[in-house]
C-alpha cells in the first residue's frame, strides 16, 4: 500500500518516496487480455497470454519483495511549487438577522421530543378508552375493538365470526396493545415535531386537521392493512376516537414548555475545534 | 497577477521516453489522464456509431445500413458509451482528483491502479476488435438470453462482448477497491468523514456500488461463456435454463450502474455549484446522507427493468415502490443545489453553465424515470423510444453535462491552462440545443409507439418528423463535440496560463501547483473544516470557529 498522507506543514526533507514506474501492470493486463482473446481466436494466443500473465505476476511480486519498487523523488524547484495561499483582501460580511438575504431558521422554539412521547401515551390511552366505550355501547363488548385491531397481524381472525371476535383472546390483547402503543407513540412524536411549525392554532391542527387527515389515509388503506376491520368498522366511532386522540395529544404537546430549536454548541467542542 | 508557465509544458522528453513514462506510470494523475484520454477516443467511436444510427433512421425505408449492421451499431454504441466512455471517464476524474482532494500522495494501491487502467483499455480494445474479426456484437448492450445462446448467436461476436467486458470489468472492480481504501485510509490529518469534499463522498459510495455491482455481471458473463463454449444450460430455455436469471443478474448490476455513472456527476456538481455561487453548499450533511441512501436503495430496484416479463403483482409493487423511493434522496440533492444557487453571487462561466444545464436536463430524465417506475406506464412504453429518451436524459443530460462542467473546472489543474471560455459558451448552447433536439422528440416517437432497435420503419406510422428532428439534433451535437475537442487540443497547447487556483476555490486540490508535482503536496495545508482553503484565505472568518455567530453567506 502507498505511504500515508503527507505530513502537515513543518520542516521536512525535500524528497518523497513514491512507487516507481513499472511495466508489470501493463504486461499483466496484456496477459489477461490475450488469455481471454485466445478463446475466440487461437489457443496459441491464450498460451502466450498465460505465459505473459505468469511472468508479469512474478516480476511484480519480485519487485515488491526486494523493495525495488520505490524511488526517491526530490521536490521540484521552489519556483515551480504551489504558491503559498494568501489571505484574501476582501473581507467577509456575515449575514445577521434582519439583513437582506438573511434566512431565518423557523421555528425558533420547538417542543421537546419527550412532550411528543407523553402526548402519544396520553392520547393513546384516551383513544383506547373511547374504543372500549364503543364496544360497550354497541353491545359487542370491550374485546371486540381490540380483536379487530389485532386482526391486522393475526390473519387467522379473518375467518372468525362476529361472535368469536367478541371473545377474549390473549394473543389479540398483546398484539393489539403493541400496535396501538407503537402507533400512538409514533404519531405523538410527529405531533411534537410538526405542531410548532404550523401557524397559530395548534389545537385546530392537532385536534381536527390531524385526525381528519389520518382518518382519510386510514380509510384509503384499511382494505389492505386490515380487511377484517375494514369490513366491520363503524367509521363515525373511528373518527371520534381519532378526534379524542388528537385533542388529548395536542393538549399535552401544546402545554409543554418549548426549547430553542438550535442547541448551543458545547464549550468543550468549541475549544477542541480551536486547538488546530 | 503573473502566472507561471505550466510545469508540464516545460518537460522535454523524446517520444520514446514519453511513451515509456506513460505506459509504466503508477502516478494517479497520469493514470487519471490516461482514463480520460482513452475514454475520449471511445467517445468519438460511440458518437460516430450514434450518427450512423441516426442517419439510417432519417427517413422511412432507408437502406444506409442493413439490419445486421444496425444491430451491431446500437449494441456497440450502448456498450461503448456505458462501459468505455462514461464510467471510465468518471473513474479517470476520480483517479485524478480523489488523492488531491483528501491530501494524499497517490491512491492506496498505485500499481493496482495502473493494472485497472490497462485492463479497461485492453478490454475496450478487445471488444472493438470484433469489428475486424467477423462482426461486432449485435445482441444489444444488455444482451438478453436466450438471444445470446449459441443457437441464436453464431460466430464469436457475442463472445467478444463477454470477454471484453469481463476484462474491463475486472479493472472497474479493482478501481472500486482502490478508491474505497484510499478514501478510508489516506485522508489528510484533520479530514474526518464529515469534512470530506462531497465529490469524495460520492466516490466513496460509488466505490462500494462498484464492488457490489460488478461481480454479479462477471458471474453472469462467465455463466454465459460456459453456455456458449462448454454446453452449459444456465440461460438455455430449451434445456431447462432460465432466461430471466440473466435479466436478474444483469440488472442487479445494471441499475446500480446507473448510479455508478450518476453519483460522480453529482459530486462534480456539488463541488462546482458552491464555488461559482460563492456560498457553502446548502445542507452538506443531507447531500452526503442522500448519497448513502441512493447507494442503498439503488441495490434494490433492479427489477423495475423487468416489469414486462410478468412478475407477480407483489414484486411489481415492491420494485415500483423502491423506484419511487429513490426519487426522494435524488430530489433532496436537487433542492440542495438549487438552494445553494439561490441568493448566491453567481459567476456564469462555463463550469456553472454546464452545471445548470445538468440540473435542468437531469430533472427531466428523473421525471420520466418516475413515470417509468409506475408499472402501468412501463407496460405501455417499455422498449419504446420513450425509454431511449429517458435514459439519454439521465446519462447524457445528467452525467455527460456534469462531466463537461468537470472538464472546464478541473482542466486548469491538470494542464495549467484554461479552456477557452468563448468556445465553452458556444459549446454549451449548441450542446444544449442539440441534446434537446435529439432526445426530446424521442419521447413523442416512443409515445406514438416506435419500438427501440428497429432499423427502419414505414412512412405511415407518423414517426418520420420526430426521427428527422432527432437526426438534425444529433448533427448539432456533433458540432458541439467538435468544438469541445478543438478547445481541448488548442487549450492544452496554447491556453491561457491558469495559475494554481483560478476559481478561488476551497478544496485541497487547488493548494497544489497546476499541474501538480508527482508527489502532489510539499506540505499539506491544515484541515480544520470542509473548506480548508477558505480558512487560509479568510483567517479572520474561518469555517471552523462559527458555533456562536451567523454563518457568512455573502462575500463583500
Amino acid at each position: 500500500m502507498n505511504s500515508a498522507a503527507p505530513p502537515p506543514s513543518g520542516p521536512h526533507e525535500e524528497s518523497v518516496s513514491l512507487p516507481a514506474p513499472t511495466p508489470w501492470p501493463l504486461l499483466l493486463a496484456a496477459g489477461i487480455t490475450l488469455a481471454a482473446a485466445g478463446l475466440v481466436t487461437n489457443w496459441v494466443v491464450s498460451g502466450v497470454g498465460i505465459m505473459l500473465l505468469v511472468v508479469a505476476l512474478a516480476g511484480w511480486i519480485r519487485e515488491l519483495v526486494s523493495h525495488r519498487g520505490e524511488i526517491e523523488i526530490p521536490w521540484v524547484e521552489p519556483e515551480l511549487r504551489a504558491a503559498p495561499i494568501k489571505p484574501a483582501a476582501a473581507r467577509v460580511e456575515a449575514l445577521r438577522p434582519g439583513m437582506p438575504g438573511h434566512r431565518m431558521r423557523v421555528p425558533e422554539k420547538v417542543h421537546p421530543y419527550s412532550a411528543g412521547v407523553r402526548g402519544g401515551l396520553v392520547g393513546g390511552a384516551a383513544m383506547a378508552a373511547t374504543a372500549l366505550l364503543y364496544g360497550l355501547i354497541s353491545g359487542h363488548g370491550i374485546w371486540y375493538p381490540i380483536n379487530l385491531l389485532a386482526a391486522m397481524i393475526l390473519t387467522n381472525f379473518a375467518d372468525k365470526s362476529t361472535v368469536e371476535l367478541e371473545q377474549f383472546s390473549l394473543a389479540a390483547l398483546g398484539v393489539g396493545t403493541v400496535i396501538h402503543g407503537l402507533t400512538s407513540l409514533a404519531v405523538g412524536l410527529c405531533y411534537g415535531i410538526i405542531l410548532p411549525t404550523l401557524p397559530r392554532w395548534p389545537m385546530l391542527w392537532g385536534g381536527l386537521v390531524g385526525p381528519l387527515l389520518w382518518t382519510g389515509a386510514t380509510y384509503g388503506f384499511m382494505g389492505i392493512l386490515n380487511p377484517v376491520m375494514n369490513a366491520r368498522v363503524e367509521w363515525s366511532w373511528f373518527f371520534v376516537s381519532q378526534f379524542v386522540f388528537g385533542i388529548a395529544t395536542g393538549m399535552v404537546v401544546a402545554r409543554s414548555e418549548k426549547v430553542p430549536a438550535e442547541r448551543p454548541v458545547p464549550r468543550s467542542r468549541v475549544s477542541h475545534e480551536r486547538r488546530y | 497577477m503573473a502566472v507561471a508557465e505550466p510545469l508540464a509544458m516545460r518537460t522535454e522528453l523524446s517520444d520514446t521516453a514519453r511513451l515509456r513514462a506513460w505506459s509504466t506510470t503508477v502516478d494517479h494523475k497520469r493514470i487519471g489522464l490516461l482514463y480520460v484520454g482513452t475514454s475520449l477516443i471511445f467517445l468519438v467511436i460511440g458518437g460516430l456509431e450514434a450518427l450512423l444510427i441516426r442517419w439510417q433512421l432519417w427517413a422511412p425505408e432507408l437502406r444506409v445500413l442493413g439490419p445486421t449492421q444496425f444491430n451491431q451499431l446500437f449494441t456497440m454504441h450502448g456498450t461503448t458509451m456505458i462501459f468505455f466512455v462514461v464510467m471510465p471517464m468518471l473513474l479517470g476524474f476520480a483517479n485524478y482528483l480523489v488523492p488531491l482532494m483528501i491530501g494524499a500522495r497517490d491512491m492506496a494501491f498505485p500499481r493496482l491502479n495502473a493494472l485497472s487502467y490497462w485492463l479497461y483499455a485492453l478490454g475496450g480494445a478487445l471488444t472493438h476488435f470484433s469489428f475486424f474479426a467477423g462482426g461486432a456484437p449485435d445482441v444489444g448492450w444488455f444482451a438478453y438470453a436466450p438471444l445470446t445462446e449459441y443457437t441464436f448467436s453464431r460466430g464469436h461476436s457475442t463472445d467478444y462482448w463477454i470477454l471484453g467486458l469481463l476484462v474491463s470489468g475486472l479493472g472497474s472492480l479493482f478501481t472500486g477497491i482502490n478508491l474505497l481504501t484510499t478514501i478510508l485510509a489516506l485522508r489528510a490529518p484533520g479530514m474526518n468523514l464529515a469534512r470530506m469534499p462531497l465529490f469524495v463522498w460520492m466516490m466513496l459510495v460509488d466505490a462500494i456500488l462498484l464492488i457490489f455491482a460488478i461481480p454479479p455481471l462477471t458471474a453472469a458473463q462467465l455463466m454465459l461463456l460456459l453456455d456458449r463454449s462448454l454446453g452449459a444450460h444456465f440461460f438455455d430455455t430449451q434445456a431447462g435454463g432460465s432466461a430471466l436469471l440473466w435479466q436478474h443478474l444483469f440488472w442487479f448490476f445494471g441499475h446500480p450502474e446507473v448510479y455508478i455513472l450518476a453519483l460522480p456527476a453529482f459530486g462534480m456538481i456539488s463541488e462546482i455549484v458552491p464555488v461559482f455561487s460563492r456560498k457553502v453548499i446548502f445542507g452538506y450533511e443531507s447531500v452526503a446522507a442522500a448519497t448513502v441512501t441512493i447507494g442503498v436503495i439503488s441495490m434494490g430496484v433492479w427489477a423495475h427493468h423487468m416489469f414486462t416479463v410478468g412478475m407477480s403483482d407483489v414484486l411489481d409493487a415492491i420494485f415500483s415502490g423502491a423506484s419511487f423511493l429513490i426519487a426522494v434522496p435524488t430530489g433532496i440533492k436537487m433542492f440542495n443545489w438549487i438552494a445553494t444557487l439561490y441568493g448566491g453571487r453567481l459567476r456564469f462561466e462555463s463550469p456553472l453553465l454546464f452545471a445548470v444545464g445538468f440540473l435542468a436536463m437531469f430533472v427531466m430524465g428523473g421525471l420520466t424515470g418516475i413515470m417509468l417506475a409506475a408499472v402501468p406506464i412501463d407496460w405501455q412504453v417499455s422498449d419504446s423510444y420513450f425509454v431511449v429518451a429517458h435514459f439519454h436524459y439521465v446519462l447524457f443530460g445528467g452525467s455527460l453535462f456534469a462531466i463537461m462542467a468537470g472538464f472546464f473546472y478541473w482542466f486548469p489543474k491538470a494542464s495549467g491552462r484554461r479552456l477557452s471560455e468563448r468556445l465553452g459558451r458556444w459549446q454549451f448552447w449548441i450542446m444544449l440545443a442539440g441534446f434537446n433536439l435529439t432526445f426530446g422528440p424521442m419521447h413523442v416517437a416512443g409515445l406514438l409507439g416506435m419500438p427501440r432497435r428497429i432499423y427502419t420503419y414505414s412512412d405511415d406510422r407518423g414517426w418520420t418528423l420526430w426521427n428527422q428532428l432527432a437526426t438534425v439534433g444529433a448533427l448539432v451535437l456533433g458540432v458541439a463535440f467538435v468544438l469541445f475537442f478543438w478547445n481541448l487540443f488548442v487549450s492544452w497547447r496554447r491556453g491561457a496560463p491558469a495559475g494554481d487556483d483560478p476559481w478561488d476555490a476551497w478544496t485541497l486540490e487547488w493548494a497544489t501547483h497546476s499541474p501538480p508535482a508527482p508527489y502532489n503536496f510539499e506540505t499539506i495545508p491544515p484541515v480544520h473544516s470542509r473548506r480548508p482553503l477558505w480558512d487560509l484565505k479568510h483567517p479572520q472568518d474561518p469555517d471552523w470557529i462559527l458555533p456562536d455567530r451567523a454563518q457568512p453567506e455573502v462575500i463583500a
